[in-house]
């Protein structure tokens, strides 16, 4: 069960290079292709995000999924932090905010905290309970910029 | 791509994006892309000792499908938010029995254009999506918002 004096518990600050390969991989695995070569090409090839318009090879929407399991000790790390209980885990919502381009060569800071914490339904109603954590992540960029807001909520049933 | 404010108009639809049959490889492959190793969607004895019949999917692989779909269509540098609420699980194809599998683990995205408006200075949507399997299983509902030219 969440801990709920995790509510407003900020994690340590993340600190990511944002890696061309890396959304690459993460391009062929959404796009369900066996080889790198094979992502559309703003995924691999600088002149032509240039051409669109991008600084550098832009990230797939979801892409910032990855940071905190690369800066905050894995899923693992996270969840022990927030006291849940991974069998009985559900990821229910997931929310972006986009207020700049992210691209490949981008130093970011990602800050995570609990943000909310909550029950749904009565404790006594079997499979009709449960327990709702928030998670949100605000990633700026090497100007300090804030470029997006990340929420996300899981469920322990 | 194309898609300009002033030639979309609500109620217009996304062009729809179908996945191929989701399999365990793919999971595999999401996991070590995207660094979730919750082993719900690779080890087949954690499903079974939670109560699951096999590993399920990502639902943030479902939610990346669906952002492939409307990359597809519109700019990722249009994006302005993009938001989700998962509504059920995903199993893979079984390759040994893909022929009656594969409906279960094939993901279409639709959407539907809901709002035109102006805010922060610019001609935004906002676009309704759905991700359901071939036979009609809800993934995941949500919208997102994107600013055109």
């Amino acid at each position: 069960m969440a801990d709920k004096s995790k509510l407003g518990f900020e994690f340590p600050t993340g600190y990511l290079r944002v890696e061309k390969n890396k959304i690459a991989e993460f391009a062929a695995a959404l796009s369900q292709k066996d080889s790198t070569n094979d992502v559309k090409r703003i995924y691999r090839d600088e002149d032509t995000a240039r051409s669109e318009g991008y600084i550098n090879i832009p990230i797939p929407p979801t892409f910032p999924t990855g940071f905190a399991f690369w800066t905050a000790g894995g899923l693992f790390g996270i969840i022990d932090k927030v006291g849940a209980d991974v069998t009985k885990l559900l990821h229910s919502e997931e929310e972006y905010e986009y207020f700049a381009p992210i691209c490949a060569g981008d130093m970011l800071t990602a800050k995570m905290k609990v943000a909310d914490m909550y029950e749904r339904g009565r404790k006594e109603r079997k499979g009709r309970y449960f327990e709702i954590t928030v998670l949100e992540t605000e990633v700026f960029n090497e100007k300090n910029e804030l470029v997006l807001r990340a929420r996300t909520t899981f469920v322990e049933r | 791509m194309n898609v300009c404010y002033d030639n979309i108009q609500t109620g217009d639809m996304m062009p729809p994006y179908t996945s191929l049959p989701i399999t365990r490889t793919h999971l595999v492959r999401y996991a070590g892309a995207s660094g979730d190793f919750n082993p719900l969607h690779h080890d087949e004895s954690f499903a079974k000792a939670i109560g699951l019949e096999t590993v399920i999917s990502h639902g943030m692989f479902i939610m990346g499908i669906a952002g492939e779909a409307i990359t597809a269509w519109i700019d990722n540098k249009c994006l302005r938010k993009f938001s989700v609420h998962f509504m059920g699980m995903t199993q893979p194809a079984d390759l040994d029995d893909f022929e009656n599998t594969k409906g279960r683990a094939t993901i279409t995205v639709t959407g539907k254009v809901v709002e035109k408006f102006e805010e922060n200075g610019e001609k935004r949507i906002r676009c309704d999506i759905i991700a359901q399997d071939a036979l009609g299983s809800r993934k995941l509902s949500g919208y997102f918002i994107a600013a055109l030219p």
